[in-house]
């Protein structure tokens, strides 16, 4: 809810941020190459001790050489980096897991808004539906809804639901109360004016539906969307997870952990967080191309 | 927009036979439990399943009828109905069905564990909850509002970091989990970090908002008023900030609660409501990672309107 309004484009008078976020961006890899040494050193120093070969004498030199380095050394880093995406569309590249994982998360997404249109138009059109099941709605999402996932992930799987869809469901079932909730709230959106505008145009009830309260939502859905995107990709790397899969950047986040690969999941963790903000970017991209009408906030 | 509830109000039956109608419809799912105990599985399961569809749909005229009018009633009695229903006839269904707990456990047993596991698992939420969620949001808001109190007092950091933090806010928790915990270790303190670093961006970008939100009109006046550079922060920054902290606040503290038990499933010493549930789905125990599940509910939900609470009496007092 506080992420998205922060994704919306700046007004333009302002400097342009590029310079200053420049300057963060090198202090951080200034202060990269110290706080690698300092992360490592005590595990080099321990495996020293225990007298393993490493190829060097100083704990400070073997911190760029670990097999398992608590944070990576570039030269390290740029191997891990090659050794998981070079065939980008590999099945063990990270590239084309991400690929599978952002699928699962955008077919989710997508089953997620449909049923969300759906009980939103019920709770704005009954009141007794609404007040029956909206505290249960708010509620639900002060709930650790991904612990379900694993169990939901196991229950689907009884029922012979395998594959690319029980993460779909999952990601879906995530995302589907915060686009409910944000659909009801659109549909509620236009206000008396426009309504009596629809009337006096002699609108049926489907048309105001159709022409008026749908379009006025869209904006909520997409806020919600975005809201919702973060958390349905980590509903489908959970039940990546939790399930048997043999594909998905859940399954190689599981299998390096098993290993112990450190640098992998390093790897692992930049592609993961690159597609939680190409996701979100996508929908800000479907959103300003959905909601032209409207200028942005 | 109403116009379905219109119809029921204009029929002859007025609200006041809402409640009989819940009772009845409790009463009969109560029964067709307790009627499906004394067996082992019904020969025929789906008379029973007819049954409970019948008396659900008596519940669900009873719930229109009770959410009639503007009353306390009309608002509370509905959704309290609707929870209380849904668990008597899955208990019934289930039952009927004979669905082994190791698939979907009945309410009844999830009820049976959590009172049978309660010492574990309200050790397990000591875990998950006091060390890790609570520590993690209490350090991750500090560190959040020193952050905004300097991207506010020096404008170069604001435009370098802010871009970051909103980029880095829709970051998948679960990417960032086992780099930490491998870095950090498996005990508690890997999944604080976790939490702490969750909470830190909401908190950092709706700080900044806050800070920033303060009206010129109210700044000029203080100008006028000769008024230091402290006193400014004190009686018109920080006031105009709050309801943006609280907001970001209510958020942090359900993802705090959410993100330890995910973080928990990457590692841990054998402690958590996270690791409970990963290990009893591993070993068909669902009652038990049922179990688990309420606590964490009533925890998330009590922990939020706390900070709901909270942010009413601060808000009200300034």
């Amino acid at each position: 809810m506080t992420a998205a309004p922060a994704n919306l484009p700046r007004p333009a008078r302002r400097p342009s941020n590029l310079l200053p976020m420049l300057g963060v961006a090198l202090a951080a890899l200034l202060l990269y190459w110290p706080l690698m040494l300092w992360a490592n050193s005590g595990q080099a120093a321990r495996s020293l001790a225990s007298g393993a070969d490493l190829g060097c004498t100083t704990a400070l030199a073997c911190a760029t050489q670990l097999r398992n380095p608590v944070i990576p050394a570039p030269g390290q880093f740029a191997t891990g980096f090659t050794s998981l995406s070079v065939p980008p569309l590999a099945p063990t590249s990270a590239p084309y897991n991400a690929l599978v994982t952002g699928g699962e998360t955008l077919l989710g997404l997508a089953l997620a808004s449909v049923l969300g249109l759906v009980l939103a138009t019920l709770l704005v059109r009954s009141r007794s539906f609404e007040r029956a099941t909206l505290p249960w709605l708010v509620a639900s999402q002060t709930v650790p809804i991904v612990a379900l996932a694993p169990m939901l992930a196991v229950l689907l799987g009884q029922y012979g639901v395998q594959g690319f869809l029980p993460k779909a469901i999952i990601a879906a079932y995530i995302a589907f109360f915060p686009i409910a909730i944000g659909m009801a709230q659109g549909l509620r959106s236009p206000d008396p004016l426009q309504l009596d505008l629809m009337r006096t145009y002699r609108a049926s009830p489907a048309q105001v539906f159709g022409l008026l309260q749908v379009p006025a939502s869209l904006p909520y859905l997409f806020t919600s969307l975005k809201v919702a995107a973060t958390a349905a990709l980590v509903g489908s790397i959970v039940a990546e997870i939790s399930t048997i899969s043999f594909s998905g950047l859940g399954k190689m986040l599981a299998e390096n952990s098993r290993a112990s690969d450190t640098v992998a999941l390093w790897v692992i963790m930049i592609y993961g967080a690159a597609l939680g903000i190409v996701l979100v970017a996508l929908i800000g991209g479907l959103e300003r191309l959905v909601t032209r009408w409207r200028p942005p906030a | 927009m109403t116009q379905g509830s219109m119809q029921i109000a204009a029929l002859p039956v007025r609200s006041g036979f809402g409640l009989p109608l819940l009772l009845l419809s409790a009463a009969g799912l109560l029964g067709l439990s307790v009627l499906l105990a004394g067996q082992a599985a019904p020969a025929l399961a789906w008379p029973w399943l007819l049954g409970v569809v019948a008396l659900l749909l008596v519940g669900a005229v009873g719930i229109r009828q009770s959410a009639q009018g503007e009353s306390r009633t009309a608002r509370i009695l509905p959704a309290a109905a609707t929870l209380i229903l849904a668990v008597l006839a899955a208990e019934a269904i289930l039952r009927a069905y004979a669905v082994p707990t190791g698939l979907i456990p009945a309410p009844s047993k999830v009820a049976q564990s959590l009172w049978a596991a309660r010492t574990v698992l309200l050790q397990d939420a000591y875990y998950t909850f006091v060390l890790e969620a609570l520590l993690g949001f209490v350090v991750g808001t500090l560190a959040g509002l020193g952050l905004a109190l300097l991207a506010v007092r020096f404008r170069i950091l604001e435009r370098g970091v802010l871009p970051y933090a909103a980029l880095l806010s829709s970051v998948p928790i679960v990417a960032l989990a086992p780099v930490v915990i491998k870095a950090a270790g498996l005990g508690w303190p890997s999944k604080t970090i976790i939490v702490a670093i969750t909470v830190l961006f909401p908190v950092v970008i709706n700080a900044v908002r806050g800070l920033q939100s303060a009206q010129p009109m109210h700044l000029d006046l203080m100008h006028s008023y000769a008024a230091s550079p402290a006193q400014i922060f004190r009686e018109v920054r920080w006031p105009s900030a709050l309801p943006f902290i609280f907001t970001a606040l209510r958020v942090s503290s359900t993802l705090a609660l959410i993100n330890a038990i995910v973080a928990e499933f990457f590692g841990t010493e054998g402690h958590g409501l996270g690791f409970r549930i990963q290990i009893e789905v591993g070993r068909f125990g669902l009652d038990i990672v049922w179990a688990a599940i309420v606590v964490a509910s009533v925890i998330g939900i009590s922990f939020y309107l706390f900070i709901s609470a909270l942010e009413r009496f601060v808000l009200r007092r300034n």
